[in-house]
């Protein structure tokens, strides 16, 4: 026995040798600039005509480009040409967009091509990507891009819905609205004017693609990305990690030498002129659980992390800066804008709250959104009053005046007994459907259930996993719903479509409102390029919206960001995907993290 | 003993049928419609339709040569399990790529659990009665009682985190013995309170028994009495346990394989679970019940060879 007991201490000490920290020395080369970053969540496919998921995109971006991407560091957010040789030319009547592509620029190597070698990227790889996306049997989730938009690109996907399957499909089928007059020169003929286009082109799914890579890996393209970007996949171990190396043949593109104002203070043009990319390797770990996530980024394994909720308080101080701990490791807080917002939604077809506005205005003064966003966002969010998140440009602070709701428990009580005489009688018990089903989200019914029962309603709280959820509302079958929606593009038109009657379920408008005078506007400022006037229409049908009450618009997000002293170039960007080319490494830096670690001890 | 083994095969295809039925009522009718999923954002229903003629899922369900029903059955029995909707990688590779390192964390789990809580078995249960086996008792209980996520998150903290003694989690660079010894050692720990309690008490079972008194009557040597006369008697309990045990390492720990990032077949499950991927789920729920039905065979082969007084006829 106690032989047997001593083997087990013996074994026990030896695997905590074998197995001990010392693996932190294995992470790389001596000077080979390597970023550490983890995933929260699955990466689904590289594949950009297909991807729908920020993780993929997050990975895709850095081997794949756009025609036009976002400068890095300027603010408010600006276009400017990636594989576009300039910004493109617009007709007069908004057209026509004539765009001149790089000469110069190769896919990277791939045994797809001949003898291996990438070929140079011609327009016809843009065209050949739309109509991919087009083709309706290759199952994009991205055709809402383009659905009606492109001269005859409607038309071709009607064609492949003759043909069996996706290899069937001709793509010399020709699409009129996307012409090629020569191998750098791509000419987009519109059905309507579409000034958000620019926008889309720097969205990863319109990326161009080569045809060999597509033929050659066939369905198992989304294991095998071959793109022009900064980066190239080397090891992609599914739910594990993915490494990403320099590509070498990546084309000359250089570190930005113009910033927003106090971008140079924070060093953000130390590197600027520098061909990017300038870290060599990217080592990206799926990590989906916080505490693990969290122990690595305080142990320097990663180089850049969120902050768990349950470690806010031992992160961030009272005023809102880093705690003592947090600094004495050299760790750096970055805080910005998301370009999102959150809201409490009303199904506008329910035969109890479509008709009765001082039902749901009495709902939107019994939710105390500040208590809200203090409990559950660690004080991470700002209150919303309408959609339009503040980092977008046509933001106005004057929402705040034009929405009639305030949290106010009296005057929902008397907005509930004016519903109560438009409805006939009682309120009868809601039904309120939360996506997910954990701890948090019960947490969050019963903070909900609370508002609701101060202001006289009776409410039911339903809890549901994410694709039941998603159902249920596509099907109009929620009554009240949580839900909010992230900007894909820095456009507030993003966020206008979401009311937008011909929209509705099971499309992108989950609340099922209808307004003649919103669609009216809305429809003229969705073919509208950018100008003042179009910002003044925004402002006002998002007045609309907001005095119809067909949510309850909780908060908009503010993230924050924690990274490493050895991480330089970091700056927050609430559109840009392949970010990861401007990161630099101090390598001697992050050496000397672990003798900072043993001095903290 | 063929015509025995024989007969118990024959018996599996009305319950791997019966388990395809449940699997198919369960995902095909029940389970919903994921093709809003699939389509994403502002998908056209002639997106929908076409996801689901890609699936199969404009099928008729069960009466028809073509049914979905039909092609869940053919799937199967040709462990053509197709893409999965989620990521459309091929679910055969997701297994064949999991189950490797699922059983490099579940096998020395389950072996060190079922050594040390059998020794420690015989040991207190010849103990019974004294200080010693009151304090594994209650250790026992103790350790049941606390959740399985309790002891990961504790072990993660303190010896990954904290002491720096084992790896916090999953890095390329290091060698399979090195994540997987601290999951392990956690997974022992954590199902040690069980496993004892069952063995200690199928040990004082035998102990009560006459021929225990009579091999120390005969001057038998307490080591000799426990390994070779007490030990020999309980295994048919033993076995029951252990080799019913075997079916559920092929899928992998839950828990431990997404806190440590092992990606073996569990973390597999709680994926394919939160995204509602059907065909991943059936795909393993049907693996898992074809490995229960042959260990349970396996499981009454070796009752005969421990024991001859059972026949199997």
């Amino acid at each position: 026995m106690e032989k047997a007991f001593k083997s087990l201490i013996l074994l026990l000490i030896c695997l905590s040798f074998i197995t001990g920290c010392k693996n932190a020395a294995k992470q790389g080369d001596a000077n080979e600039m390597v970023l550490y970053s983890a995933l929260a969540a699955k990466v689904r496919g590289l594949d950009p005509g297909d991807i729908g998921d920020t993780t993929s995109s997050v990975v895709a971006s850095q081997i794949f480009e756009c025609l036009y991407q976002y400068h890095y560091l300027k603010r408010p957010y600006e276009l400017i040409p990636q594989l576009a040789a300039q910004m493109p030319i617009a007709s007069e009547d908004g057209l026509t967009y004539t765009i001149k592509i790089k000469k110069g620029i190769c896919f990277s190597d791939d045994p797809c091509f001949k003898d291996g070698k990438g070929r140079q990227l011609v327009a016809g790889d843009i065209v050949y990507a739309w109509k991919r996306i087009a083709n309706i049997k290759y199952l994009s989730k991205n055709w809402w891009i383009f659905d009606s938009r492109i001269v005859g690109l409607d038309e071709f996907r009607e064609y492949t819905k003759t043909c069996k399957k996706a290899i069937d499909v001709d793509y010399s089928y020709p699409v009129g609205g996307l012409q090629t007059p020569d191998d750098f020169t791509l000419v987009i003929k519109l059905k309507k004017p579409w000034p958000q286009i620019v926008y889309l082109l720097a969205h990863l799914p319109t990326a161009p693609i080569a045809k060999e890579a597509v033929d050659y890996y066939s369905k198992d393209i989304i294991n095998h990305p071959v793109g022009t970007g900064p980066y190239k996949l080397k090891i992609w171990n599914r739910g594990s990690y993915i490494e990403l190396v320099k590509n070498p043949d990546f084309h000359d593109e250089f570190y930005p030498s113009q910033a927003a104002s106090g971008d140079v203070q924070l060093g953000l043009l130390s590197d600027a002129e520098k061909k990017l990319p300038l870290v060599d390797r990217i080592l990206l770990m799926n990590i989906q659980e916080s505490p693990p996530r969290w122990f690595l980024f305080l142990q320097g394994k990663i180089d850049l992390s969120a902050i768990p909720k349950d470690n806010f308080e031992s992160t961030i101080d009272q005023r809102g800066g880093l705690t003592e701990d947090m600094k004495k490791r050299d760790i750096h807080l970055g805080i910005f804008r998301d370009p999102s917002t959150y809201w409490i939604g009303f199904n506008m077809e329910d035969p109890v709250l479509g008709g009765n506005k001082p039902l749901r205005m009495a709902i939107s003064c019994a939710v105390d959104k500040a208590k809200f966003i203090e409990l559950f966002t660690n004080n991470r969010a700002e209150i919303a009053y309408g959609f339009i998140p503040p980092v977008m440009k046509s933001y106005s602070s004057a929402v705040k005046d034009i929405s009639p709701v305030r949290y106010d428990v009296n005057r929902a009580r008397e907005l509930v007994e004016e519903a109560e005489k438009i409805y006939g009688g009682k309120i009868p018990k809601l039904v309120f459907t939360l996506p997910g089903t954990d701890v948090v989200v019960r947490q969050y019914g019963e903070f909900y259930s609370r508002c609701f029962k101060e202001a006289g309603l009776d409410i039911e709280m339903e809890y549901m996993d994410w694709p039941t959820f998603q159902d249920k509302v596509k099907t109009k079958s929620a009554q009240i719903f949580s839900l909010g929606w992230i900007a894909d593009i820095p456009d507030s038109e993003n966020f206008l479509q979401l009311f937008y009657s011909k929209n509705v379920s099971p499309g992108t408008n989950n609340f099922n409102y209808s307004n003649p005078e919103f669609d009216k506007i809305y429809e003229q400022i969705s073919v509208m390029p950018d100008s003042p006037e179009r910002t003044k229409l925004y402002r006002k049908a998002e007045q609309i919206v907001v005095e119809d009450c067909p949510a309850v618009f909780l908060y908009h997000g503010v993230a924050y960001v924690l990274y490493h002293d050895w991480l330089h170039n970091y700056k927050p960007h609430g559109f840009g995907y392949g970010l990861s080319k401007y990161r630099r490494i101090d390598v001697k830096k992050r050496a000397a993290y672990k003798d900072l670690l043993k001095n903290i001890k | 003993m063929i015509n025995y083994v024989i007969r118990r095969l024959l018996y599996t295809i009305p319950i791997v049928f019966g388990v395809l039925l449940i699997t198919f009522v369960l995902f095909n009718v029940v389970g919903g419609d994921v093709t809003d999923q699939i389509a994403g954002k502002a998908a056209s229903k002639e997106t929908r339709d076409e996801i689901r003629a890609e699936y199969g899922w404009d099928k008729p369900l069960i009466f028809a040569l073509d049914s979905q029903f039909v092609n869940h059955i053919k799937n199967a029995v040709t462990f053509n399990f197709g893409r999965s909707w989620s990521d459309r990688e091929r679910i055969v590779d997701k297994i064949k790529r999991g189950a490797g390192p699922s059983l490099s964390l579940t096998i020395p789990m389950f072996i060190g659990t079922v050594l040390i809580s059998i020794s420690l078995a015989l040991v207190v249960a010849f103990l019974r009665g004294t200080v010693f086996d009151i304090i594994v008792v209650l250790l026992c209980v103790a350790g049941m009682s606390i959740p399985f996520l309790s002891f990961i998150l504790f072990g993660q903290y303190f010896f990954a985190f904290k002491w720096s003694l084992f790896p916090v989690f999953f890095w390329p660079d290091l060698s399979p013995l090195q994540y997987v010894a601290l999951p392990v050692i956690i997974g022992i720990a954590a199902g040690l309170g069980s496993n004892l309690r069952f063995y200690r008490t199928v040990m004082l079972d035998e102990f009560r028994n006459d021929y225990v008194r009579t091999a120390f009557a005969k001057g038998l040597s307490t080591h000799k009495v426990l390994f070779k006369h007490v030990l020999k008697n309980a295994m048919i309990p033993i076995i029951t346990q252990v080799v019913m045990a075997i079916p559920f390492l092929f899928l992998g720990s839950l828990l431990l394989e997404r806190f440590f990032g092992i990606p073996g077949l569990g973390y597999l499950m709680i994926e394919a679970i939160a995204s509602r991927d059907f065909q991943v789920i059936n795909a393993m729920t049907y693996i898992g019940a074809i490995l229960f039905v042959v260990f349970n065979i396996i499981t009454d082969i070796c009752y005969s060879l421990v024991d001859p007084r059972i026949r199997l006829e």
